[in-house]
């Protein structure tokens, strides 16, 4: 569905992905993993088509066409939404316009305001306040919720247990968990392994800015040493 | 000689005027972070043109129309044509909107000549309204009722229409916007043709009780600039009570204190920034 091929990105001058390769399938929660600064973000920045990092070489195709170069409300369209590191909710726009500021539903199988907040009910007790006034845990599910307006086939989400409690990244867990048995697929980028190997099907690691490691979830939860030098975890 | 009605009025009136203008010039500034120094020009150009559609068809709405048109489509001109090749490079952008400013002042004079005019207001605008024991142009108050009425447009269409959320939601990060699927440029687009479209209106309106002549833009301009800088860049409120705070504060100098009428706006503004730098209503990108 989503096929990355020999991507090199650059900020600049400084050269942030150097021929990073890797599918997400249909139907699939494909796990990137890897340390600060190995060119995570970059990656999910370059499939979106935000203006940084610059992509110079190498393709990024959906569903058989190349998307590389598109500019990100072209990739957004194409059915791919954004969960960004670091959230980035609109401090000026209440929840429920963070919801509302994409044209209303299309078709009876879209996500609506109503489906978003029976998702997250905590969401539709705070539908008045403003993206700045939320608990971390409510912040990351507005960044889920906003994504899901989009009706989206494929969710690039961009460390979304960040900061989170333990409990909360459960629940989240369990939201990435729903949405793919819908259908969705989602390319997550986590710091946290374990976390990853609950919800992914298969995982990538990066490295400066390429893929060393690729294998099912399974595989590596039977035997998490292959992959734990990589990641600095012991 | 104290301050009476008629002088308050004379504030409030013009605050109206600077209002409609400034808030062309926030929105600008708010979204697109263009300090937009042919925003005067943009009046200026704006109220001559309305004055040669107004003589020409003989009616003021339509004059007004015109003025708003040809402002909104020299903006959305400007900015396709020349602000795009700039974007992001602060310097550049206020180089550019200076030169552009001398360049629209300079076609004026070749089209219009140095003349001052006068924007021909319709007969039921004309000649005073009596208030209490007051009579006062009709006009102008027509202009303070404008101006309310612009704020209340203004402030319905960003706090309660989706256009308006997709504006704040720019504001604050365009390129998650972008994300979304909303193609950011557009909405700036329409932003600047909208900003510009009400330094037309501001012309337009103006043009009828302030005259228009050469230098007239560089007057509103700085007027706009200090309502502007006072209630916080990018603040419609701000700009509402910016203007009013100028607007009263230019009535009473000019009475008051007439040869210090600029230091009783610029003093106080001087202030306003030593303890608030982005103004009463700004907030920190």
């Amino acid at each position: 569905m989503l096929e990355i091929r020999d991507l090199h990105s650059f900020y600049g001058d400084a050269h942030v992905l150097h021929g990073a390769s890797l599918d997400v399938r249909p139907r699939e929660v494909v796990a990137l993993l890897g340390r600060n600064g190995m060119g995570k973000t970059s990656l999910i920045r370059s499939v979106m088509g935000l203006s940084t990092p610059q992509v110079r070489g190498g393709s990024v195709a959906w569903k058989g066409e190349a998307i590389t170069g598109l500019r990100a409300h072209e990739v957004a369209e194409r059915k791919i939404a954004l969960v960004p590191q670091g959230r980035r909710l609109f401090p000026s726009l209440t929840v429920t316009e963070h919801l509302t500021m994409l044209k209303p539903a299309r078709n009876a199988a879209s996500w609506t305001v109503e489906r978003v907040f029976s998702l997250f009910p905590r969401l539709a007790e705070r539908r008045n306040n403003r993206g700045n006034q939320l608990s971390g845990g409510e912040r990351g599910m507005l960044a889920v919720g906003r994504a899901l307006m989009l009706d989206p086939e494929l969710i690039l989400m961009d460390e979304p247990s960040e900061g989170l409690a333990p409990v909360m990244v459960q629940h989240l867990e369990g939201v990435i968990a729903g949405l793919k048995a819908e259908g969705l697929g989602i390319l997550l980028v986590e710091q946290n392994l374990y976390s990853a190997l609950a919800v992914a099907d298969r995982v990538y690691v990066l490295e400066t800015g390429r893929v060393v490691f690729e294998a099912d979830a399974a595989a590596v939860a039977a035997d998490p040493d292959r992959l734990t030098r990589y990641l600095g975890v012991h | 000689m104290g301050i009476n009605l008629f002088q308050i009025l004379n504030g409030l009136t013009f605050a109206a005027l600077l209002f409609i203008v400034a808030s062309g010039f926030t929105l600008i500034f708010g979204l697109l972070r263009i300090v937009n120094l042919a925003h005067g020009a943009l009046y200026l150009f704006g109220g001559l043109v309305g004055y040669s559609a107004a003589q020409a068809t003989g009616s003021f709405v339509l004059g007004t129309l015109a003025a708003m048109a040809c402002v909104a489509l020299l903006g959305v001109a400007l900015d396709q044509g020349l602000l795009r090749f700039v974007r992001g490079v602060e310097l550049r952008q206020v180089l550019l909107t200076l030169g552009i400013a001398f360049v629209l002042n300079d076609l004026g004079l070749v089209i219009w000549g140095g003349d001052t005019y006068t924007m021909p207001v319709p007969d039921a605008l004309r000649g005073a309204a009596r208030i209490g024991p007051l009579f006062y142009p009709k006009f102008r108050l027509f202009v303070l009722g404008l101006g309310i009425v612009v704020f209340a447009a203004l402030w319905l269409l960003i706090n309660r229409t989706r256009l308006g959320a997709l504006i704040r939601a720019g504001v604050d990060d365009p390129e998650i916007v972008e994300a979304m699927g909303i193609n950011i440029r557009r909405v700036f687009l329409g932003t600047f043709a909208l900003g510009a479209a009400l330094a037309g209106l501001g012309g337009a309106v103006g043009g009828a009780f302030l005259t228009l002549y050469p230098g007239a833009d560089a007057e509103i301009l700085v007027f706009s600039l200090a309502v502007v800088i006072i209630g916080g860049r990018g603040s419609l409120v701000g700009a509402g009570v910016g203007a009013l705070l100028v607007g009263l504060l230019n009535a009473i100098g000019q009475v008051l204190f007439p040869e210090l009428a600029y230091f009783v706006i610029f003093g106080p503004m001087a202030l306003i920034l030593a303890f608030r730098p982005l103004g009463l209503f700004g907030r920190t990108a």
